[in-house]
């Protein structure tokens, strides 16, 4: 579903030359799992991501989303994927169902089919009390969940979740993961960046830990505590990135 | 491009922009209330200018005194009823008599008073020595001889309105006065009254009523109606495009199917919608506010005028929404681009200055007495659809029919680069995910010089070209200074040399060297061509010359140069028959600026703008650029038709060598035929005659033409079939354009 091979992206920086945000960045998400990033604010997360949703184009490497390259067929890519990220806000001058119709239109679908999948979807969400709501009066949890009917309206493959829990209180982060587990169990591929471990042993079926753009660790849970000789994700998380610091300064005296 | 996602995304931001109070504010409830407000508040105004009185004081009133035939001046407080035509006037000007000189300028400085009028002593004596002089003519014949005059003064201060204003009324008081004074004296001595006025005139203005009005309307109406333009496109476009960035939605669009292209054209249509509306509204509501003004200022005599305005003609409100259609493009585009590279809605506020400031003298170029439209100010942006409404208006149909292909077709132009720019903000990563960067210049161009890329970037190529120009226009400066004293052959060569070397070859050079890594590769010199391209650049010069000749004719028909330009055209002819040989005319005239021109516009600046990523918007791009650098309106166009070919010649055939022959055989035979033509009476004395229709060798015969045409199209056929080099960004769009029937 997803085909992610040596993806580099770097900036142009004054000071340095170049900056490296994605350092040959490799992975592969099947459908049917939740594929984790785990990594540190300013880990590469979101640039990745970004590239998968095609609003940025990197230095070299590939990356196939559903068999369409995120380089020469960027508006087929989008076609088949869903992207919410902390960065994607709904408008505040339209309601929610306006906002899921017009991406639903967007996305290509004929009046008649869409109004279905909507009508199915404001239920499956409950979002019907909040359909004729405008985007400026809703509350942090409604907007998510319009984020995700807006999302889900084309029934895409394949899920980007970017960050999609920050910001959100328990009880809505706990629905959204709810959700994100539905759409898994429904066969989607779902790529999933989060900092917060908890939600990466709830969810994901592997996770792959990034650290100043590059993987340090890839697998399931179980068979990265039985490499690396940990029980618990984020002392396995810590320990990596410590490891990759020392690693690091050494490079750097040399 | 999908026309539905572009409908889609129109309808949702119209709803969008409708839905926000502070837009329909400023849109449709703003006009209405503004300009009757304005108006009231005019009216108003207009009261209190009627009923102010101005404070005159009269310094030496006593030199009126004793002189029994003397007519009337001061009556009271105020000047002789006999002077004015209506009791408000004589109201107006109040008067203070007996005050002294010191006192009253004193009084005048501090603002107190507004005029003094002063009779200087011995006023009374001069007077009736001139009345004197008039009765007793016959005795003396010294009376004959002009005496002195008696000058009272009028002392006013011109930095202040009200005193100007005041001093402007008494003035003509003390005219009528005089003329009073003087009939007096010509009847008390027996001459009729004619003898100081043998004959009257009077203007008679045969325009009819709408021809007067038009005339003034047609400057006031496209003036405020651009400007409402203007500003009607700048709010929406910032909420669209910065606002849009600052609330997070537009990640959220950028990420939907829609492609950068319909986004831009969605958001464009609406920002045109508004545009459009928010100049009627603003017109319609200020031409009912005018129109009640108007009649009021009708009853104040001598402010607005002999003669009060009377509604736009009909003429008028037909045109002026057509006009509209072109211009707000223009304008909506333009904002879009700035809203699009602006951060947040206050960033993009900043932008409004700037783009006014650019904007504000083409629209005000036309107002200023003497600009017509014609071909050179047809071809200036905005400025040539002001003066082509204004035609219009005025009722010169026809006229303005010869400037209509010129001026839509620059505003066309315009609007595409303008919807191209944004679409690039739309798609530069740098611009949608722009981060707050501290400006350290010097590190800047380190960077520009340390990260140089393989070929100069777009901005570099643009840059190219704003640099030949300004260093075109400090040469200029500086000789047409030294060319004072006529043109000679020296200088000639000098000049030649000068604007082709140091202009445009030197700036492209160093630029070259500084800015990237493959100077070779850049000024597509870094392979040999084959010999069939070197064949294809000389037949397509041969083929095209005649067809481009015919070109340059016909530009000169359609817009004659003017009397300026063919002085100037006569002594450069004059300064090439100087030249001694005809090797030496080739090689200054035809060589050197294929050589450095071609290293210039097809080598760094085509390089550059190739990574815009499609090939026909360089070779445009590259050929205005060519166009622009010659000096006269007529070569510019002519150039820059030339400059397509010269720049599908190189991305064609990879190589500078066959643009450099195509350029050097294309001005050769250009300026061999003027060679053959003898010098005196022009008569055709050559072995060549037989391929032109007219004696002067300028037109040449249709079959000439016919075959040039055949032979032209077989040579770019065999170009077009050439397997040319793609840039990285042109194989990029291509593989995208493919997208959907690929898949």
């Amino acid at each position: 579903m997803i085909e992610v091979r040596s993806l580099t992206k770097s900036y142009a920086d004054l000071r340095r030359g170049t900056f490296v945000a994605l350092d040959r960045l490799s992975f592969s998400a099947r459908a049917g799992e939740v594929y984790g990033l785990l990594g540190p604010n300013g880990a590469g997360k979101t640039t990745a991501l970004r590239i998968l949703s095609t609003v940025l184009q990197p230095t070299s490497g590939s990356a196939i989303v559903n068999g369409f390259d995120c380089v020469t067929q960027p508006a087929l890519v989008r076609h088949h994927i869903g992207f919410i990220s902390a960065n994607t806000a709904v408008y505040d001058r339209m309601t929610a169902w306006e906002m899921v119709e017009y991406f639903g239109r967007l996305y290509g679908m004929e009046k008649e089919p869409l109004r279905d999948r909507m009508e199915s979807l404001f239920d499956r969400l409950q979002m019907q009390d909040i359909r004729d709501l405008l985007g400026a009066k809703m509350s942090t949890g409604m907007k998510q969940k319009v984020s995700i009917a807006r999302a889900i309206v084309h029934d895409p493959p394949v899920l980007i979740f970017d960050e999609a829990t920050s910001g959100l209180d328990v009880l809505v982060a706990r629905a959204l993961l709810d959700a994100v587990a539905e759409l898994r169990d429904q066969g989607k591929c779902v790529v999933f960046s989060t900092h917060i471990m908890r939600e990466a042993e709830r969810l994901c079926d592997r996770v792959a830990i990034v650290h100043q753009g590059r993987m340090l660790a890839e697998g399931t849970l179980e068979e990265l505590f039985e490499t690396y000789g940990h029980t618990d994700l984020e002392d396995l998380f810590f320990d990596l990135i410590q490891k990759q610091g020392e690693k690091m300064a050494v490079v750097d005296n040399q | 491009m999908n026309f539905n996602n572009v409908k889609l995304i129109f309808v949702r931001e119209m709803r969008d922009q409708l839905r926000d109070r502070r837009t329909l504010f400023l849109i449709a409830v703003l006009p209405l209330l503004l300009y009757p407000i304005l108006g009231m508040s005019f009216f108003q105004l207009a009261q209190f200018m009627r009923h102010s009185a101005a404070k005159v004081v009269v310094v030496g009133a006593e030199e009126l005194d004793g002189l029994d035939w003397l007519p009337e001046l001061i009556d009271g407080e105020q000047f002789s009823p006999a002077l004015f035509n209506s009791i408000d006037e004589r109201k107006s000007l109040q008067l203070v008599v007996g005050a002294g000189q010191e006192e009253a300028q004193a009084a005048l400085k501090s603002g107190d008073v507004q005029v003094v009028v002063y009779f200087p002593v011995g006023f009374k004596e001069l007077l009736q020595e001139v009345r004197q002089s008039l009765l007793k003519r016959a005795e003396e014949t010294k009376s004959l001889e002009a005496t002195s005059l008696p000058t009272p003064q009028i002392l006013f201060i011109s930095s202040n309105e009200k005193s100007r204003i005041a001093q402007l009324r008494v003035e003509r008081v003390m005219r009528t006065w005089r003329t009073e004074v003087m009939q007096t004296n010509l009847r008390d001595s027996n001459v009729p009254l004619n003898a100081a006025k043998p004959f009257d005139l009077r203007p008679l203005d045969v325009a009819e009523e709408h021809q007067r009005s038009a005339a003034v309307w047609s400057k006031i109406l496209p003036f405020i109606l651009f400007v409402w333009a203007l500003t009607g496109a700048f709010y929406p476009a910032v909420d669209l495009c910065a606002g849009e960035k600052e609330r997070g939605t537009l990640e959220t669009l950028l990420v939907s199917p829609a492609q950068r292209r319909e986004i831009v054209w969605g958001k464009l249509l609406t920002v045109m919608t508004f545009s459009i509306v928010t100049a009627l509204l603003n017109l319609g509501s200020m031409g009912l506010t005018a129109n009640f003004v108007l009649a009021q200022f009708k009853d104040i005599g001598g402010i607005a005028g002999q003669s009060a305005l009377s509604l736009p003609p009909l003429s008028a409100i037909v045109w002026m929404p057509i006009a509209l259609i072109p211009i707000s493009a223009l304008f909506s585009a333009l904002c879009l681009a700035c809203a699009a590279f602006a951060r947040s809605t206050k960033e993009g506020q900043y932008y409004l200055m700037p783009l006014l400031l650019v904007i504000m003298p083409l629209m005000m170029l036309p107002l200023s007495p003497g600009v017509e439209l014609n071909l050179g100010n047809s071809l200036i942006p905005v400025t040539g659809v002001v003066l082509l409404l204004r035609s219009v208006i005025e009722g010169q149909l026809l006229q303005a029919a010869y400037f209509v292909v010129p001026v839509f077709g620059v505003t066309l132009i315009c609007c595409l680069l303008a919807i191209r720019w944004a679409e690039e903000q739309f798609n530069s990563e740098s611009v949608l995910f722009r981060e707050s960067e501290r400006l350290d210049l010097g590190r800047w161009l380190v960077h520009l010089v340390r990260d140089r890329t393989e070929t100069p970037t777009f901005a570099q190529g643009f840059f190219c070209v704003v640099l030949i120009l300004v260093i075109q226009f400090f040469v200029k400066l500086a000789m047409s200074a030294a060319a004072g004293n006529g043109i000679d052959y020296a200088f000639f060569r000098q000049a030649i040399f000068i604007s082709q070397v140091v202009c445009i070859a030197f700036p492209t050079i160093i630029l070259t060297l500084l800015f990237t890594r493959s100077p070779w590769k850049t000024l597509l010199l870094n392979r040999l061509p084959t010999w069939q391209m070197l064949a294809a650049g000389t037949f397509l010069a041969v083929f095209l010359r005649p067809l481009g000749m015919e070109f340059t004719q016909l530009i000169e028909r359609l817009y004659p140069a003017s009397e300026e330009m063919l002085v100037q055209m006569k002594a450069m002819g004059n300064a090439i028959n100087e030249v001694p040989s005809w090797g030496m005319l080739m090689l200054l005239m035809a060589v050197l600026p294929a050589v450095c021109e071609e290293l210039a516009f097809r080598g760094f600046v085509l390089s550059g703008l190739r990574h815009i990523g499609h090939k026909w918007w360089a070779i445009g791009f590259s050929a205005i650029a060519f166009g622009i650098v010659h000096p006269m309106l007529q070569q510019q166009i002519g150039a820059a038709a030339v400059g397509v070919a010269l720049g599908y010649l190189a991305i064609q055939t990879g190589n500078l060598l066959p643009c450099m022959v195509f350029h050097a055989i294309y001005n050769g035979i250009a300026l061999s035929l003027g060679n053959f033509v003898e010098e005196d009476g022009g008569a055709v004395n050559s072995q060549y005659a037989w391929l032109f229709s007219n004696g002067e060798m300028t037109i040449f015969q249709p079959w000439v033409l016919a075959i040039s045409a055949v032979g032209a199209i077989f040579v770019l056929r065999w170009l077009h079939r050439l397997p040319y080099q793609h840039t990285k960004e042109e194989q990029l769009q291509e593989a995208r354009d493919r997208q959907f029937t690929g898949a």
